[in-house]
């Protein structure tokens, strides 16, 4: 039976796969936003965007946190040799491509004739999508969102390769020392503690917001 | 100084639509030399067959369409010139759209109120007060803080109005503001628009409501294929109009409306 000291050793690694997590979510947005906005209403650039998305969606996140870490680290040791900046940066760049699919659906699903609204009440484009649109797009996106989140606490287990005491890495740490497997069965339960009840969350909000606004 | 509010001169606006076939592409004239001039307190209506390129020559107006040819003067300025602040000019006309496209995620208070914050930078307290003005203009008071899917198709254009009165500007545009409405609704918005009129609100109505248009316009505009083809007094119209396209037409319209 696992003992009550080893198994709070575990879960001292929540808040680190939880603040990975919710950090490169936020990433996410700040660049996810920008980048749909872009593909949709500046056609001209459109193609950054798409070769963004292919490359950050396209390469292992554990082949980016390496070459970053070992690669940039030497060179520029702040920030790059901080192992705990890089996981973040590199789930977030990874997220702001997903991201941008997600809202790119939504702009879609809001409707051009919102931006035409905002258009004639005097707007520039840039700012109709920050007070008309974006709060909009939020609204569509949360079941995307959700399961956006829900693969960020996932894959902050990948951080594991740079030496952080994340969920993942203590329990491989327990099972080392006691030989005993089940480390791994309680850390999946406290993945799926993690995702669950945010990813629920986020989509009741969304139900609720999107009957209140008759979508 | 000019005299007008609000001019058009020698304006072309064509678009391109995608065919039935994959790779057609159909050329539609919307606009094709279209002059307009309209002076302060003046009330003109553009009346014509749907497809004919009206509600496109609205839009070219407000620059929400760019000409292709052609000057649109507000006041002194011309819009059409590159490299101008359109949506400095755009703040300085009303635009009420035939499918309302009022700001879904916005209360109608909200709706009213959000230009005066964020374009013409009001205060507070002053954004309130000119919203709640402009809401009482339009006698929506006991529904301003319920959400667009909330309100009857005639309550949401009357928001959809106060919405563009609110800044008070030169000139509202009004493209068919009740032809999206059921037929017991268009006569709230009627109603809207006939207190706008008497106070000497600036307009140009793209609208087939032949009673109001008797009643209220200075001039009756009869637009088809992109062109204005005649332009008179409704009670010409009404009487005898001109051209035997207008004539038809209105034959048409008034046989239908007392139908």
């Amino acid at each position: 039976m696992p003992g009550w000291e080893q198994l709070i050793y575990l879960l001292e690694g929540v808040p680190l796969t939880l603040s990975i997590s919710i950090i490169s979510f936020l990433i996410g947005i700040a660049i996810g936003l920008p980048l749909a906005f872009t593909k949709i209403y500046e056609k001209e650039i459109a193609f950054v965007v798409d070769a963004y998305e292919k490359i950050f969606r396209g390469i292992p996140e554990i082949v980016l946190m390496l070459l970053f870490f070992f690669g940039l680290g030497p060179f520029f040791p702040t920030p790059f040799n901080n192992a705990f900046f890089v996981a973040c940066f590199v789930l977030g760049l990874r997220s702001g491509a997903n991201q941008s699919h997600i809202y790119r659906g939504a702009i879609r699903g809001v409707g051009d004739e919102q931006m035409l609204a905002g258009t004639s009440v005097g707007f520039s484009k840039w700012r109709a999508i920050w007070y008309i649109m974006i709060p909009q797009v939020f609204t569509f996106s949360t079941a995307g969102l959700g399961s956006e989140y829900a693969l960020l606490i996932k894959d902050s287990a990948y951080v594991y390769v740079l030496a952080l005491l994340d969920v993942t890495k203590r329990a491989d740490q327990l099972r080392i020392n006691t030989g005993d497997v089940t480390w791994y069965i309680i850390a999946a339960l406290v993945y799926i503690a993690l995702t669950f009840p945010l990813a629920f969350a986020l989509d009741r909000w969304g139900n609720k917001r999107k009957n209140k606004i008759g979508l | 100084m000019t005299d007008y509010v609000m001019e058009a001169k020698h304006v072309y606006k064509t678009y391109r639509i995608k065919g039935e076939k994959k790779g057609d592409v159909k050329i539609v004239e919307a606009v094709k030399d279209v002059s307009l001039q309209i002076r302060k307190g003046d009330i003109k209506l553009i009346f014509g067959p749907s497809g004919s390129g009206k509600s496109t020559f609205l839009r070219c107006m407000d620059m929400l369409d760019i000409p292709d040819k052609g000057e649109i003067y507000l006041g002194d300025e011309c819009l059409t010139v590159k490299g101008l602040d359109l949506n400095k000019a755009r703040a300085r006309i009303g635009f009420v759209f035939q499918h309302i496209y009022l700001f879904r995620h916005l209360t109608a208070l909200g709706n009213v109120e959000l230009a005066l914050r964020q374009v013409l930078k009001l205060p507070k307290e002053e954004a309130r007060k000119r919203a709640m003005a402009a809401l009482e203009e339009v006698k929506i008071t006991d529904c301003i803080n319920k959400y667009p899917a909330q309100l009857s198709g005639g309550q949401a254009q009357r928001v959809g109005i106060a919405r563009a009165i609110a800044r008070q500007p030169d000139i509202i545009l009004l493209d068919e503001p009740t032809s999206a409405l059921d037929p017991e609704l268009t006569g709230e918005v009627i109603d809207t628009l006939r207190d706008l009129a008497h106070e000497g609100t600036t307009m140009l109505i793209v609208s087939h409501e032949m009673p109001f248009a008797r009643e209220v316009a200075e001039e009756m505009i009869f637009y088809d294929e992109g062109h204005i083809i005649e332009t008179g007094s409704p009670m010409g119209f009404f009487n005898a109009p001109n051209t035997d396209r207008a004539k038809q037409f209105m034959d048409r319209i008034i046989n239908r409306t007392t139908r």
